[in-house]
């Protein structure tokens, strides 16, 4: 019966999408709706082919995904290290949190033509921005994973005869890993984010940039092809995080597959 | 992390709780030391005030664009164009997300698709969305509906499925109708999500009221970024960066105190 | 020759919501012999599980606590402790959970995961080594954590409720299992519970604590032979102690009670 509800959902969820491009296709072909502004499946998938073939698709996605990679890579590095050390210094963590907070509530894109001003107009302030983004929720995570780590464990360890760095090292780094995970699955989303929003502002390259020129040469179809990848990257990312999340979450949940 | 015996009785008193003021006092102290050397240092010559401007120059700011009326107006603008977004957003995500948390079927139809839009940037779709609305107000509104109205939506829905079927199935032995087990048990019970959706929205919300205006707009606070930063005026720029920041922070801030409070009163 | 003896043991806690000064346990003097099985009975709140720790050296305390005749003050390698919620790390297999002693203890007699798996399968777990604690049921992950704390060779194995998260039948297999391994390893223990058969049936001796500071009422020595079958809980003498020790837990119930009313009245 579950396995006969998982199909019946993929299906239906399946369904959805054809049902939805075969409508978006004809409405464009019955002249309803207006190409200029909506294009159509088949011109975009026709678009694609032909930015793949000039190789310019895989350079706006090459020039996002290395930016991408600095920044969330950056972000991943110095938020997990970060957050362990205000996970563990109470004392840190009281003096940094107004901050942390403020970098995870506010609209940093705000701060945008601040970087700019500072790092110069293309990548450098891509960078920043998508660090900027992703920054704070693993910092977050990593630092309430951290700190919230099971007593009762901590206490065996002790009785065991554990020393500080065994705490550290053999409780509390492997407890935490769960809400590390989660930190980059919230991380992931909001970088990839950063990096679109900044190139759509100012850059020579990058799929952010290619939607920012078409747009402003009003070419639909071609900014609906990095739209496109875009969305896939997203899910692919997010999912792919989540997947990992999940792989070492499973001994916290107690759930068997 | 001195490598060295943890004192009896002391271990895991060290991880428990402190004493209530210890918090926001240091919090305090060190968001003034941070304001104090941002101050100090273009004066001690540490730094170029250019890049950085300082906070007495904000009051000064402040005082002058409130006094000529730019400030005001443009909070006005902004904040329109935000609350019709927003509002939007609640008048569409909680009730789809209530339908997809309480109908299967309809989430098997719906639910891979909010899945890619709620993985995506949707902000990437800026540029279309205002070749389609222009760039008046209504490419606006719209873009905020579209950051914060998922949020909501899969928020809300996972508060409904996640109820616990136990209070359900109390309620149906007691004689409840469906009707009555959505409105007295499903909908009190995934409020706390829903909030958590209002949360995470209203950060999304006013992310996108600020890139849409300093995407290519003629008026709001969002406009006045961008038109500063072009002309390198840091002191207005960092003006208004920080106000919409502490805006949205507060904001947001807000929303999670009510949040907080609310989980408390139940006891969850 | 006494292997623990604790001298006027106190233990005062601050409260959590008024910080106001909380006496946990209050002068408990107690003296247990090298290979000893001593129980402790109580309702919940009487001190017993913060006496445990304290022996452990996991909190403070006032008075002192002897092992061979030598001050403790934070755990040592002569005592292990098993826990009521297990505390296995549920990210370690059974035998990395039964290995961490031995890593936190730096071992160095000899071979640590033969070591490891002889205990293993001391508490009847081959088999189910490569396990993580959450494929496990209570009872199992109890058995790991019991393999835990005798892998490391203490001289005292301090056991905090440990059977308080199962289920009765287990309970008693568990129970029964625990003294034919005592039997074997011949270790001083100290035993927490708040059963009144489990005391008498696994203890030499039961101390019977009271509430409203913890308080030691009374030692009762249980005379039956050992080695002790389950068929023990069906004899008379059984039923002659497990009927003293709730009559003493119960005039404790109806003391409070008559202190309540005074207070109201």
């Amino acid at each position: 019966m579950v396995i006969f509800a998982r199909f019946k959902s993929f299906w239906l969820g399946t369904l959805s999408f054809a049902v939805l491009l075969v409508l978006w296709e004809s409405l464009v072909r019955l002249g309803w709706i207006n190409p200029f502004l909506t294009s159509s499946p088949t011109d975009i998938a026709v678009h694609f082919v032909r930015q793949t073939q000039s190789g310019e698709l895989s350079v706006n996605l090459g020039v996002s995904l290395l930016e991408f990679a600095l920044g969330f890579g950056g972000a991943v590095v110095a938020g997990i290290l970060m957050g362990i050390l205000m996970g563990w210094y109470r004392l840190l963590e009281y003096t940094l949190e107004p901050f942390v907070w403020f970098l995870y509530s506010a609209p940093l894109i705000a701060f945008y033509p601040l970087f700019v001003i500072w790092l110069g107009l293309g990548a450098p302030t891509v960078i920043a921005i998508t660090f900027l983004f992703s920054y704070a929720p693993i910092l977050v995570n990593t630092a309430s994973g951290v700190k919230t780590v099971d007593k009762e464990l901590l206490r065996a360890a002790i009785s065991f005869g554990a020393r500080r760095s065994d705490l550290f090292f053999k409780v509390v780094l492997p407890a935490s890993v769960p809400m590390v995970m989660a930190g980059l699955r919230l991380g992931v989303g909001r970088a990839l984010l950063g990096v679109v929003v900044a190139e759509l502002f100012g850059a020579t390259a990058g799929l952010g940039y290619s939607i920012n020129y078409y747009g402003a040469l009003m070419q639909t179809t071609d900014m609906f092809v990095s739209l496109v990848v875009i969305l896939v990257l997203g899910v692919g990312f997010t999912q792919g995080v989540a997947m990992l999340e999940h792989r070492f979450d499973s001994w916290r949940v107690g759930h068997e597959q | 992390m001195a490598d060295s015996a943890p004192k009896a009785g002391r271990d895991v008193s060290s991880f428990s709780a402190d004493s209530r003021w210890h918090k926001p006092v240091v919090g305090l102290i060190s968001v003034g030391l941070f304001l104090a050397v941002w101050e100090m240092a273009p004066r001690l010559g540490w730094i170029d005030p250019f890049y950085t401007s300082a906070p007495a120059r904000m009051y000064s700011v402040g005082l002058e664009v409130f006094q000529s009326g730019e400030l005001m107006e443009n909070i006005r603008v902004s904040l329109v164009e935000f609350c019709w977004g927003f509002a939007l957003a609640l008048l569409a995500g909680i009730p789809l997300g209530l339908l997809l948390g309480t109908n299967a079927t309809a989430r098997a139809l719906l639910d891979p698709l909010v899945t890619a839009l709620y993985c995506m940037p949707r902000l990437a779709l800026l540029p279309v969305i205002i070749m389609w609305l222009g760039i008046g107000m209504e490419s606006k509104v719209v873009v905020v509906l579209i950051g914060a109205v998922l949020p909501i939506i899969v928020n809300t829905m996972a508060g409904i499925r996640e109820v616990d079927p136990n209070w359900a199935r109390a309620a149906v032995s007691f004689g409840a109708s469906r009707l009555d087990v959505f409105v007295k048990v499903l909908l009190p019970g995934s409020v706390p999500a829903v909030l958590t959706g209002v949360r995470l929205g209203l950060g999304r919300g006013i992310l996108g009221v600020v890139i849409a205006e300093m995407y290519v707009s003629v008026a709001g606070v969002g406009h006045l970024i961008v038109t500063y930063g072009a002309a390198m005026r840091v002191d207005h720029l960092v003006f208004y960066s920080m106000l919409v920041s502490v805006f949205g922070f507060a904001a947001v801030t807000a929303v999670g105190k009510v949040e907080e409070r609310l989980q408390s009163w139940r006891g969850d | 020759m006494a292997h623990i003896q604790i001298e006027n043991l106190s233990i005062t806690y601050q409260s959590p919501q008024d910080g106001k000064p909380f006496v946990a346990v209050d002068s408990v003097n107690l003296t247990i012999d090298q290979g000893e099985f001593v129980t402790i009975v109580g309702s919940s709140g009487c001190g017993k599980s913060s006496m445990l720790m304290a022996i452990d050296g996991l909190i403070a305390k006032e008075g002192r606590v002897l092992v061979n005749g030598r001050e403790v003050n934070a755990p040592g390698p002569e005592r292990a402790m098993v826990f009521q919620e297990f505390a296995l790390m549920p990210w370690r297999s059974v035998l990395q959970n039964v290995l961490f002693g031995l890593e936190l203890q730096r071992w160095k007699g000899g071979d640590r995961i033969k070591r490891a798996r002889h205990y293993v399968n001391l508490v009847g777990l081959s088999g189910f080594e490569d396990y993580y604690p959450h494929q496990l049921s209570g009872g199992m992950r109890q058995r790991v954590g019991i393999a835990r704390a005798l892998a490391v060779d203490p001289e005292i194995l301090l056991m905090d409720e440990p059977f308080g998260a199962l289920d009765a039948q287990t309970r008693d297999v568990m129970g029964d299992e625990l003294l034919k391994i005592w039997d074997r390893e011949k270790k001083t223990a100290l035993f927490v519970t708040h059963s009144i058969d489990e005391a008498i049936f696994l203890g030499d001796r039961v101390v019977v604590m009271q509430k409203g500071p913890g308080r030691i009422k009374v030692v009762i020595k249980i005379d039956f032979p050992r080695p002790r079958a389950v068929e023990l809980r069906d004899e008379p003498e059984f039923a002659t102690y497990r009927r003293r020790i709730r009559d003493l837990l119960s005039t404790e119930v109806q003391e409070l009670q008559r202190i309540k009313e005074d207070s109201h009245g």
